[in-house]
């Protein structure tokens, strides 16, 4: 979580989007990037979107931290480079999930980071789509107060546990706001192209942060609780074969948790293949052997299949519950195991870059209790065999 | 349209009456189907599990049928896509009794015409349908507490409030190519009687032997119609409330102003069969060389341009065979009104070539017949 000793405290007397924005303006235009994407508000102004900003002067009605999270913005940046890097150096404005998905896409080669400037700010989560479709105009109220509150309670589920709002490690600039004095923000650097930039407009990194640091340690161990407890509560209800496939249920087989997933990027999923088509006959037969058989057909595996595929490196977006017609606990779920399945590898999705992900490195001595229980699983057969 | 071809659902039909409710009565034939070997399966709502969700079932066990909800107002999925995934790779190759609302069988019959499953092997049940519930009621598990509301509406023939609003605006609530059809909207015996009409000698040969009595009745189309003309004034009247009169180019851009680009619309959508849609495909990937050449010219570019195209290229694609289910707009995460907006495009479409979809598997599709003489006034 600390990621340098120093950092350099902007004044933000407009509010914190304000400052940030200035800062952000002030960059561009000394050239420390060439554009800069960002959420802002859509031309309806019912909704936001990412948006891609050369001119100085369209960002004034951005929103760093817009109330709703309507595309993963690691999603947004894979669009943008995973046919290459371009000419135009990025700076992407994005939330502490975006950018650690970024990272993990970065690993997965559907990201190049290297004319990217990820810049993550202290967050106070997002209101769920559902929630502000209903009336936006309300939803950016509710956001408003609630984010100056730190009031996690209209966020996102998985927001309201969240204990990774703040620096991750793997952005180039923290912007940190979480209660620092109301007229100013804090400017945290992380590596040589962070450190550069606040070089280059004459920053100086001298303000001390471990008042800040205490506080987002603070609010850290406090969502650290609330996950525990919430993700106690979610296990006695979704453990075991059957009460999981109770829990999924519901599921319509549409695939939408897999194709906002920032994670999920394969071109096409398994799960929507030929390989998933059956003959008739094949399903006539899985029917007899139950009696009767669900359609849509597989959706559990899909989702199982799903978390093997993409838990180590969740970020717990919440994209999924989001996107879920059903309002399946998907973002809930997928944090259980993936926190699980991320300490068992010792790994924090989007951590650095330069850490591998877990599945492409293998280590000799690595879960020999798994053989253990293996081996003993394989001499309990064996002696009801003899 | 409707008008043009003979209707085969107004003549004199051979009806089955079963002295046991609706659903009481339509359970008993299934069960009947399946325990004398008839069919092999029989597709329908099911509650799964305890706890489960209400969901589609394909059911070999006779005792399966007992737990089934067949005329549950729930549309989880259309299952005139399932169809086509279940038979996608062979026809069914067992006879199979399926339980579905109208617009699912048109969907069905529509996918067949595009050679995306058979309708083979299959006899199909439906219903003069009522309409389901958006799927955020079922959900919120609040439809359990309006049944009692919705069954007295359907007996009445009434408006039934709270359901899909492309429901309330569905006028093509009798089914076209059912083998058998039970009477269900402004039938006042529903508590009674299971009054099914065999429209077909499928129909009438599996039934064959069932205890019930049997006679020839005439539809009692003077309801059906004025239903119809109710749920025209209804779908006038939402269709208004609904922006997108113009459907010029603010309108639409204002209209998907909020797409999230999920395309799940597509993905849920019977008629988007498409394995891979354009819109998913590398073909419609952009690279930075274009978002930085949008930035030259325009100062900015919006990460989210293309939704409005996507929603007209797919409104381009399906309209012709869109059959109004409303599934769409049911799992929009952005409350979009999918629903009017196809309707309305569908319904233009559809009258220009004189088409209703899933009418008559003997119909061709609109873009694929062509008569020289056609659209002159376009030339």
């Amino acid at each position: 979580m600390v990621v340098t000793q120093k950092g350099a405290i902007l004044a933000a007397e407009e509010g914190t989007e304000k400052g940030i924005l200035n800062f952000i303006k002030q960059a561009l235009s000394q050239g420390c990037f060439d554009a800069v994407l960002i959420p802002a508000r859509v031309p309806t102004g019912d909704s936001f979107a990412y948006f891609l900003v050369q001119n100085e002067s369209f960002l004034e009605g951005a929103s760093p931290l817009s109330p709703i999270m309507p595309v993963q913005g690691a999603r947004v940046l894979s669009a943008l480079t995973r046919g290459g890097k371009g000419k135009k150096r990025i700076a992407a404005v994005i939330r502490p999930c975006e950018a650690r998905a970024a990272i993990e896409l970065a690993k997965l080669g559907q990201v190049d980071l290297e004319n990217m400037i990820l810049i993550t700010v202290d967050c106070p989560g997002v209101i769920p789509l559902s929630d502000y479709f209903e009336d936006p105009t309300k939803g950016n109220e509710v956001f408003k107060h609630a984010s100056q509150d730190w009031n996690s309670k209209p966020m996102r589920p998985v927001c309201r546990t969240c204990d990774k709002f703040s620096a991750c490690g793997g952005e180039d600039i923290h912007v940190g706001t979480l209660e620092t004095s109301s007229a100013s923000i804090l400017l945290i650097p992380h590596g040589a192209k962070g450190e550069d930039i606040l070089n280059k407009l004459g920053i100086p990194l001298e303000e001390d942060i471990s008042d800040w640091e205490a506080k987002v340690k603070r609010l850290t161990e406090e969502r650290k609780k609330g996950r525990k407890q919430t993700d106690e509560a979610l296990r006695a209800d979704i453990e075991g074969i059957n009460r999981l496939a109770e829990t999924f249920s519901a599921c319509i087989n549409c695939h939408n948790c897999m194709r906002v997933c920032p994670i999920c990027y394969c071109q096409q999923c398994n799960f929507d293949s030929n390989k998933m088509k059956f003959t008739f006959e094949d399903y006539i037969t899985r029917a007899e052997t139950r009696g009767s058989l669900m359609v849509p057909t597989d959706t559990l595996l899909f989702h199982i299949g799903r978390m093997l595929h993409m838990s180590l490196s969740c970020v717990s977006c919440g994209m999924c519950e989001d996107a879920c017609p059903m309002a399946i606990p998907v973002a809930q779920i997928f944090t259980l195991v993936g926190d699980r399945n991320q300490e068992a590898f010792d790994y924090v999705p989007g951590r650095s870059v330069a850490e591998p992900l877990p599945l492409t490195t293998f280590e000799e001595r690595e879960f020999q209790e798994v053989e253990q229980s293996y081996a003993g699983v394989s001499a309990r057969q064996e002696r009801q065999d003899d | 349209m409707q008008e043009s071809l003979p209707d085969r659902r107004d003549r004199m039909t051979k009806v089955l009456r079963i002295n046991k409710g609706a659903e009481k009565g339509l359970k008993e034939l299934l069960k009947f189907l399946l325990e004398d070997g008839r069919v092999k399966g029989v597709v329908a709502l099911r509650k799964t599990g305890e706890d489960g969700a209400i969901s589609y079932s394909l059911i070999t066990n006779a005792d399966h049928i007992e737990s089934t909800l067949p005329l549950f107002p729930l549309m989880p999925v259309n299952l005139g896509k399932q169809l086509s995934l279940l038979t996608l790779m062979e026809p069914a190759t067992h006879p199979i009794a399926v339980v579905l609302r109208p617009c699912e069988l048109r969907a069905f019959v529509e996918l067949v015409k595009r050679n995306q499953g058979s309708l083979e092997n299959f006899l199909f049940i439906s219903s003069t349908c009522g309409g389901v519930y958006p799927l955020k009621m079922a959900v919120a598990e609040d439809i359990d507490k309006q049944l009692a509301q919705y069954w007295e509406a359907v007996e009445q023939g009434e408006a039934i409030p709270d359901i899909r609003p492309a429901c309330k605006a569905c006028t093509y609530f009798v089914p076209y190519t059912a083998d058998i059809t039970l009477s269900l909207l402004g039938n006042k015996e529903i508590d009674k009687q299971s009054v099914l009409f065999l429209n077909t000698d499928k129909g009438q040969s599996f039934v064959e032997g069932i205890s019930g009595q049997l006679s020839e009745e005439e539809p009692d189309s003077a309801t059906m119609e004025q239903i119809r003309k109710e749920r025209e004034a209804e779908k006038q009247k939402l269709s208004d409330e609904v922006e997108t009169k113009a459907l010029g180019i603010d309108d639409l851009t204002k209209t998907f102003s909020r797409c999230i680009d999920c395309h799940n619309c597509s993905k849920v959508c019977p008629i988007c069969y498409c394995h891979v849609c354009f819109f998913d495909s590398k073909d419609s990937e952009h690279g930075l060389v274009y978002y930085e050449t949008e930035l030259e010219k325009k100062g900015f570019v919006s990460m989210l341009s293309e939704t409005t195209f996507y929603h007209l290229v797919r409104l381009f694609h399906v309209s012709a065979s869109c059959v109004g289910c409303g599934l769409c707009a049911d799992v929009c995460p952005a409350n979009i009104p999918l629903w009017a907006v196809s309707l309305k495009t569908g319904e233009a479409v559809q009258k220009a070539f004189d088409y209703l979809p899933g009418k008559d598997i003997e119909e061709g599709i609109p873009l694929t017949t062509f008569k020289p003489e056609e659209f002159a006034g376009v030339e």
